[in-house]
């Protein structure tokens, strides 16, 4: 996976009051660590953000951060968006190495069609939807895809049953499930229904 | 209708709905979700209300998560009463509702069909509301500005 090049403003002031500045001037306030480095704050353009970030990896998308002089190759990590606008108000970037593992959260795509669940009138459940993995931050995969095609009724597939790519290694436990068949009349939605009209 | 099963104390104060919603913000359960934005109590009644307005257009599949729960009582003195002699009886409960909680969720659909079951249960609702999706999913961008 190539990185995407970011330019980072380092030597920004702390605080409530000139974040929102920040902010006001189309940038995102962020903060790079890592790697036993001193914590330096930095501002991002929000628009580059956004076109780095909008990548088929998304927000395991290796950058190439350019902050004072120097380039660190970074993982974006917690994003904190506006309660309302959903706009990103704040962003970590993780320093990372070509050559260590790093646990990133990889998102699980439900692919094909459960036909025995949707002859017996049933649903399928997706339980989880990211799975979190750990491998060397070239070998990150962009998203994992999850067959359910097979899928019967009463039954389930775990994070075990998944095929990883090479190098990559589940962190999420074994027995956690991803997605469950559920019957026509046990269904959820039926079962609410059910409940409502008993109360 | 939704209600607790014993409460500690029968009445409460009213407070107040200041500032936006500290958790519960994000669609975390299913693919979509109701946002709210303006805040509100929002009654048990409400919230039936909009939940069989959007099981019944999703007809059949589709699973609901209710993200809030009426756990505030509200009291009403009776009509044609004279003022004072203490606080009213308890009536009805309400969830107390923030700008940005996600009232509901959805998992299931289609996106179409969603946003028009979703479009339904906001009419039920007191305070003006959207339609959210994921981030990262059915074409919504992980990152806006």
């Amino acid at each position: 996976m190539p990185e995407i090049v970011l330019h980072a403003e380092v030597g920004r002031t702390t605080g409530t009051a000139s974040s929102k500045r920040l902010r006001h001037e189309g940038k995102i306030p962020g903060i790079l660590y890592g790697h036993g480095a001193e914590p330096i704050p930095v501002a991002v353009q929000a628009k580059e953000l956004r076109t780095a970030l909008s990548t088929e990896a998304g927000l395991n998308q290796l950058l190439a951060l350019e902050a004072d002089g120097e380039t660190y190759l970074a993982l974006a990590r917690e994003l904190q968006r506006h309660p309302v606008r959903n706009t990103v108000t704040h962003i970590d970037f993780q320093i990372v190495n070509r050559d260590e593992m790093v646990t990133a959260d990889i998102a699980l795509t439900v692919i094909g069609d459960a036909v025995e669940v949707r002859h017996a009138d049933g649903t399928v459940d997706q339980q989880l939807f990211t799975l979190t993995v750990s491998a060397k931050p070239s070998d990150i995969p962009t998203s994992l895809e999850v067959d359910i095609s097979a899928l019967q009724v009463g039954e389930a597939i775990r994070v075990a049953d998944l095929v990883l790519p090479v190098g990559v290694l589940a962190v999420t436990d074994g027995e956690s499930i991803i997605a469950a068949a559920h019957g026509g009349h046990s269904g959820p939605a039926a079962d609410a229904e059910a409940a409502a009209t008993e109360g | 209708m939704l209600m607790p099963r014993r409460v500690k104390h029968r009445k409460q104060h009213r407070g107040r709905m200041t500032g936006v919603s500290k958790g519960g913000n994000e669609v975390t359960f299913g693919d979509f979700g109701i946002q709210a934005l303006e805040p509100a109590w929002l009654t048990a009644r409400q919230i039936e209300s909009a939940r069989i307005a959007m099981t019944r257009h999703v007809k059949r599949g589709g699973k609901v998560w209710i993200r809030v729960f009426p756990d505030k009582p509200i009291t009403q003195k009776p009509a044609e009463t004279r003022m004072g002699s203490g606080k009213g009886n308890p009536e009805y409960w309400v969830a107390v509702v923030k700008p940005g909680r996600v009232i509901f969720e959805l998992a299931g659909v289609d996106q179409e069909l969603a946003r028009a079951a979703m479009e339904r249960a906001i009419q039920k609702l007191p305070m003006k509301a959207k339609f959210v999706v994921r981030p990262g999913t059915h074409g919504a961008p992980e990152v806006q500005i």
